[in-house]
């Protein structure tokens, strides 16, 4: 297999941008966790305000994988801000196909991302990686990437929905507050 | 000191913004990290893609502090996407100056991201506390935070512009 490009993805590129999500989360052995449905992925990602960004890679026809697709990886990213430097690119999801790896796929799409992160004049690009997963740690660290977690020490915190709704459902009794 | 005032950031605000991510800075003791100028907060946060947005914590006049700010406390925060459910808010800085803590504003603020949150139908908060900050990680554990980097080992990564040059110019 040679050919292959790299494009922006499209409104008609959301139900294989769903497929690879699954897929990955498959990977990671998450697949039921996936809730998002297509209807969300083209709001979200094709509306008047984008709230992420995909760059998918495409083999012709003739190169199709066993089930017949052409979309065979794909990463998903969008921007985020650092109070100390400004705009930086987060790295979402970064898939490839099985049956299309070591082809250096991956490798052209993190070029084509750091292209992207310089021109939008981003300091650096951010992603997560589970400490579990050394392939994807050493395929990282090659290209330059230093561990935040085990340097500075930091740790990626969540607060679910029922905790937000129960924060905002508590009564504050003491001072008064005006939120426009 | 009762009254204080939650609202949206504005223009006007960006001195202000700049003043409290650098007193935030001085007290993780990395004062001197900060390279933002106002002029760049200005057009990444007001132009017409906001890459950040703001929410300021005011007192009234009487309340200032002798030739103080009226401006007290802030959070900066953004909207990231989880591919498995969709829209976050995610909560990049939060800081209440120290002669107006303990009067409950950071719970306020707290409480308007949240209500931010779910107007906006994330499906959650995230941010990043450090390890040692134990004293923000009881904040937020006591508001229903949970550590996904001990429970789930996540790690943060980063790939410094020096590299991303590298791999830009790479054959």
């Amino acid at each position: 297999m040679a050919n292959y490009i790299l494009r922006k993805a499209e409104p008609t590129d959301v139900s294989d941008i769903l497929r690879l999500i699954k897929d990955l989360a498959k990977y990671e052995e998450m697949e039921d966790q996936v809730m998002l449905t297509e209807k969300d992925l083209l709001e979200d990602g094709f509306g008047d305000h984008p709230f992420y960004h995909c760059i998918v890679a495409e083999v012709p026809e003739e190169q199709q994988s066993a089930e017949g697709y052409v979309i065979v990886g794909f990463a998903m990213y969008y921007f985020t801000y650092d109070p100390w430097i400004g705009k930086l690119l987060y790295l979402e999801d970064f898939y490839v196909m099985k049956e299309f790896r070591g082809y250096g796929i991956g490798s052209e799409i993190l070029k084509k991302l750091s292209f992207t992160a310089l021109k939008t004049r981003c300091s650096s690009m951010h992603f997560i990686v589970a400490e579990g997963n050394t392939p994807s740690i050493e395929f990282y660290k090659r290209r330059g990437a230093s561990d935040l977690s085990l340097e500075e020490g930091w740790r990626l915190f969540k607060i679910n929905k029922e905790s937000l709704l129960s924060m905002i459902a508590e009564e504050r009794a003491v001072f008064r507050t005006t939120a426009r | 000191m009762a009254r204080f005032n939650l609202r949206k950031a504005e223009p006007g605000d960006v001195p202000d913004i700049l003043r409290l991510i650098k007193e935030l800075a001085k007290y993780e003791e990395m004062e001197d990290k900060v390279m933002l100028t106002e002029k760049e907060l200005l057009e990444d946060g007001f132009g017409d893609h906001p890459f950040y947005h703001c929410v300021v914590a005011e007192v009234p006049e009487e309340h200032q502090k002798e030739r103080g700010p009226s401006v007290i406390g802030f959070a900066m925060y953004y909207f990231t996407y989880d591919p498995w459910i969709g829209k976050l808010l995610y909560l990049e800085d939060f800081f209440v100056m120290e002669g107006y803590r303990g009067f409950g504003i950071g719970s306020e603020i707290l409480k308007l991201l949240s209500h931010t949150a779910v107007k906006s139908r994330c499906s959650s908060m995230h941010f990043v506390v450090a390890e040692s900050n134990k004293a923000s990680i009881e904040f937020y554990k006591h508001r229903g935070a949970s550590d996904l980097s001990l429970k789930e080992g996540w790690h943060l990564f980063r790939i410094d512009k020096e590299y991303l040059l590298k791999m830009s110019a790479e054959e």
